[in-house]
């Protein structure tokens, strides 16, 4: 008798605790429906880094940018965001994209924060006052920018080229600087490498610990290679890694420097 | 005559037990959430995210496919709704007026159809 008791209690037990379980789980979940941007999926994630990135080449405002990195709790160095320009350029996402990645990446290298990576429980709207309002007018405002950008209409001219040795290279590079008319290093801007079999672009500011304006590409030895920036006047050909010795005799591949330069406004 | 409470109490026991596991000490966590879960707050910034980087690029269709990550519902709807936000969270009049060329431009532009999301 007592052991039907305790069966029967059990089996209501295990019969209840089911369907618990199934209402909580399946038929009525709890819902979040008001998440925080890091609680995204990875692929949201970057979308959402990409448009923070956009949004701070039309503002400028580099505090809100960085509030923006911070909601979405994880690591947003420029290091991370030169990986992500790369890899959206790869998948074919617009240019644009890439090239704001390219300078926020940069502005971050210059003036790295303590806020990065820290969540923030604020949302980061502005909270300047403004008297709400009904009427708001379509015009577009367009807010400057915070790091250097090409003066439209100045063609990029070449103003140096350098064959260099250097042993410190671990690979043969085709270095690329890229400066505006005061000598400011320039983010952002898209170099197009061709070669017999293919062809390569890339976007200054991706390593800004190497400067704002710096970009390189690999060379393959015996490949002669074409440089030409966008915006630039005529390509750089003939680009080819030529044989360096070191001081105990041994050849190495060297690499080329390209310095461009705005000319300056009449 | 003596079974069905039985049966009964080990039923509540086991219901209640459940629901607190799956409710409170174990709910469904959602980790992977898609931008059309994000808090208001969060949501509005994401539309003026997508109207800043317009009023730059001034690429209406992708503009188009960014908002289309926040729901099923008409792109138009998640800049007005962003607006009304704005305005009541005091938005600078900047950022509305940003918005508010994304609205614009999204009412002058015929509805497709369909929109890829990203």
């Amino acid at each position: 008798m007592t052991r039907a008791r305790i069966f029967l209690t059990l089996a209501g037990f295990i019969l209840g605790l089911a369907a618990g379980l199934v209402y909580s789980w399946i038929l009525s979940p709890v819902e979040y429906t008001d998440t925080a941007p890091a609680s995204l999926r990875q692929d949201f994630k970057e979308d959402y880094l990409s448009l923070v990135a956009s949004a701070y080449v039309a503002s400028g405002d580099l505090n809100r940018a960085r509030s923006r990195l911070a909601l979405l709790g994880i690591s947003a160095s420029p290091e991370a965001l030169s990986r992500l320009a790369q890899s959206r350029l790869a998948a074919g996402r617009p240019e644009s994209e890439a090239r704001s990645l390219a300078q926020l990446a940069a502005v971050l290298g210059e003036r790295p924060s303590a806020l990065i990576g820290t969540a923030s429980p604020t949302p980061p709207v502005n909270p300047a006052a403004t008297s709400p309002t009904a009427t708001i007018s379509p015009s577009p405002t367009i807010r400057p920018s915070a790091t250097p950008s090409p003066t439209p209409g100045a063609p990029f001219a070449l103003l140096s080229q350098e064959a260099i040795c250097d042993s410190d290279l671990s690979e043969a590079l085709i270095q690329v600087l890229i400066r505006d008319s005061a000598g400011e290093g320039i983010p952002g801007v898209q170099v197009l490498v061709v070669w017999n079999e293919g062809q390569d672009r890339f976007y200054t500011g991706l390593k800004p610990e190497l400067g704002a304006g710096y970009a390189d590409f690999t060379m393959e030895v015996e490949t002669i290679y074409s440089l030409q920036l966008s915006g630039g006047e005529s390509p750089v050909t003939g680009l080819t890694s030529q044989e360096c010795i070191s001081p105990s005799g041994e050849p190495y591949p060297g690499s080329w420097l390209l310095i461009f330069q705005q000319p300056s406004a009449p | 005559m003596r079974t069905t409470p039985r049966l009964l109490f080990g039923l509540i026991l086991g219901l209640i037990i459940g629901l607190l596991y799956g409710w409170i000490i174990r709910p469904i966590e959602y980790v992977d959430t898609a931008p059309a879960s994000l808090r208001e707050d969060h949501r509005a910034d994401y539309v003026l995210m997508i109207a800043e980087a317009y009023a730059v690029e001034q690429e209406l269709e992708l503009a188009r496919v960014r908002l289309a990550s926040l729901g099923p519902q008409p792109p138009i709807n998640f800049v007005i709704a962003a607006i009304d936000y704005g305005v009541i969270a005091n938005f600078s009049q900047n950022d509305l007026q940003t918005l508010n060329l994304l609205a614009v431009d999204l009412r002058s532009m015929p509805a497709s159809a369909e929109i890829d999301l990203p």
